[in-house]
């Protein structure tokens, strides 16, 4: 059954359309992330889940309930929020216990909860600190104790990883993912970054100027992207402009002075924009090779490796896994090969 | 740490000297044994700390002064914090007028001002009293508290608000529990600079004040315009000791740097 259900739920500033008509649902437990760049919609679609913001339109069910006229603090809404937002005068154990204050929780059965609470993000060895003596890391999982401990019906995440280095975001990930197993509790993430969406959803929704442009999961979402836009912002792309040609023995693709197998396409023959992931793509010998390139740049990641290739389809990136071998020089000619079904056929409007 | 050039500490030093060489002369001044200002005094006597005893109209001046001072503060304090708190977090038309015109005392002559608030507690019949004395002395204060108390605010995280309200606070529990708490600091350094203005205040107050309400800067000012015995410098060392230890009490409970410049509680 559906915890969360928005419908064609629609935000307008003055002219400005910043959500537009957008329907989505989450299910009991899962993880859904909305991801999109900055001023895709995403963060006004939470807040006005949260209650900050008035709908101009569409209807918010919470548990089939409509919360048009429920105000903010009566959602018993978990959320956390991109600045943690802890309260900086009270200590971890009572920022975590306000909540339940504020449910008139008896004393006891508090102190009961927010320990156990605080044992699932573990932190209870904190509980006396305040926040000004904690770490990002720390601060962020007090944030999350305090959302937790009221065991909301719906978890919101904003930006909760953004304020967090490098390092300390990815350990973060999966510790959110842990935790948000462990509590069992349905949670809506809102990120514009796609490797947290990636690691931490059940399903993806992405938006782009208000709009839901593909709901998938995170692997469909990465493999079969709906458009360029989707395909250029999961991961990195080569995005080729083309002409498809359907025919019997299968889809052509013309691009520049080049034919190319495609795969399957439902796209109409035509304009298209054709996307191949970078680690989809092979150096090979000269007899197999699809297109002829020269490395223009090469960039050294630990576990893989990033080539620039000028070819005839223009510059293409290669992503090759580091697995040891001798990899080419930049200035070496070489010979560029994928599979036909990697191929993804996009519409041409959809480029960015 | 930054270290300081040789021009920057030269000039910090001559910027305390000129500073604090007045409170040095007053003070010196104070525990002259003679019967007439002079420095360096020619010996040291307590002679003009026991005539403040002898003058009754200066310690009632001095209480009168405290009073008007706790008075301004407090209901200039009371009427900044929901400005501020709409000023720095609000959105609305009139914003900008709102903040200006709160502003707008600092940048009137006082002495125009005087002769304002003359006529108006004259057309009010509120003249030389003391919640006259209290109107004028908190619409002079108000910019003072409202900048500290603004600068809070503006360092206050918005979330912080918000998280309280999605954990079920209703908006009087969020300002109780977590608003207030959080820009306190401002509150008190707001509080404290307009209770030192206030006591300080001379050239507005010697328009309104009558022999019932006078304050102790106003004392002062008559009493030198008299005689030019060391009395004053006696009643002012005592001033300066009084403020001295109001900030060193401030200071200690909440840190003076935090208040005066502003600093949320982060």
């Amino acid at each position: 059954m559906a915890i969360l259900e928005l419908r064609d739920l629609t935000k307008r500033f003055g002219e400005t359309v910043a959500v537009d008509r957008f329907t989505l649902s989450v299910e009991k437990g899962e993880f859904v992330s909305l991801l999109g760049p900055s001023g895709c919609g995403k963060t006004t679609t939470l807040q006005m889940i949260a209650g900050f913001e008035t709908p101009s339109g569409g209807t918010i069910l919470l548990n089939g309930r409509d919360l048009a006229k429920v105000p903010a603090r009566a959602r018993g809404l978990g959320i956390v929020f991109q600045t943690y937002a802890l309260f900086p005068h009270m200590t971890v154990e009572e920022n975590v216990g306000f909540g339940l204050e504020m449910r008139k929780v008896p004393a006891d059965e508090r102190r009961r909860r927010i320990a156990q609470t605080l044992d699932l993000v573990h932190l209870s060895h904190l509980s006396g600190r305040y926040p000004r003596q904690m770490s990002g890391g720390q601060r962020q999982r007090v944030a999350l104790a305090r959302a937790l401990v009221i065991e909301p019906e719906l978890l919101l995440l904003d930006e909760p990883l953004s304020n967090l280095d490098a390092k300390l975001r990815e350990e973060m990930q999966l510790e959110l993912r842990r935790i948000q197993q462990e509590a069992g509790v349905t949670t809506l993430l809102v990120t514009h970054d796609q490797s947290e969406a990636m690691a931490l959803s059940d399903r993806i929704a992405v938006m782009q100027g208000g709009r839901l442009i593909q709901e998938a999961s995170p692997f469909d979402a990465y493999d079969r992207p709906a458009n360029g836009f989707v395909s250029s912002f999961l991961g990195k792309s080569n995005a080729i402009p083309g002409h498809l040609e359907g025919g019997a023995a299968g889809t052509k693709l013309r691009c520049r002075e080049l034919t190319l197998d495609g795969p399957a396409s439902g796209e109409t023959p035509g304009p298209v924009l054709i996307s191949l992931r970078p680690e989809r793509i092979e150096f090979t010998g000269e007899a197999e090779g699809i297109v002829a390139g020269r490395v223009s740049e090469r960039i050294f990641l630990g576990d893989k490796w990033l080539f620039k290739v000028e070819t005839g389809l223009g510059e293409l990136l290669v992503v090759r896994r580091n697995s040891g071998r001798r990899e080419p020089e930049v200035g070496e000619a070489v010979h560029l090969f994928w599979q036909a079904e990697h191929l993804r056929v996009l519409s041409a409007e959809s480029a960015e | 740490m930054i270290r300081n050039g040789l021009f920057a500490k030269l000039f910090s030093i001559v910027f305390a000297v000129f500073m604090l060489a007045p409170l040095v002369v007053v003070i010196g001044v104070s525990f002259t044994p003679e019967g007439f200002l002079e420095f360096p005094p020619s010996g040291i006597s307590l002679r003009w700390f026991r005539a403040i005893l002898d003058n009754p109209d200066f310690i009632e001046a001095a209480i009168m002064s405290v009073q008007l001072g706790v008075a301004s503060a407090t209901i200039a304090t009371v009427i900044c914090i929901p400005a501020a708190l709409a000023i720095g977090s609000g959105r609305f038309a009139g914003r900008d007028a709102l903040q200006a015109l709160f502003l707008s005392p600092l940048t009137v002559p006082t002495v125009v001002l005087g002769i304002a608030f003359l006529r108006f507690l004259s057309m009010m019949g509120l003249n030389g009293t003391f919640w006259g004395l209290v109107f004028c002395h908190v619409v002079i204060i108000v910019p003072f508290v409202l900048r500290l108390v603004l600068a809070s605010v503006t360092g206050l995280d918005p979330s912080i608000a918000r998280a309280a309200t999605s954990l079920g606070a209703s908006d009087w529990t969020v300002f109780r529990r977590i608003t207030l708490p959080a820009i306190i600091p401002g509150v008190v350094g707001g509080w404290v600079l307009a209770f030192i203005t206030s006591f300080d205040e001379l050239t507005v107050t010697v328009f309104i004040v009558n022999p019932a309400t006078t304050t102790l800067p106003v004392k002062l000012f008559s009493h030198i315009t008299q005689t030019t015995d060391p009395l004053v410098a006696s009643v002012s060392t005592v001033a300066i000791l009084f403020t001295v230890a109001l900030m060193l009490i401030v200071d200690r409970i909440y840190g003076l740097d935090r208040l005066l410049i502003g600093e949320g509680s982060r």
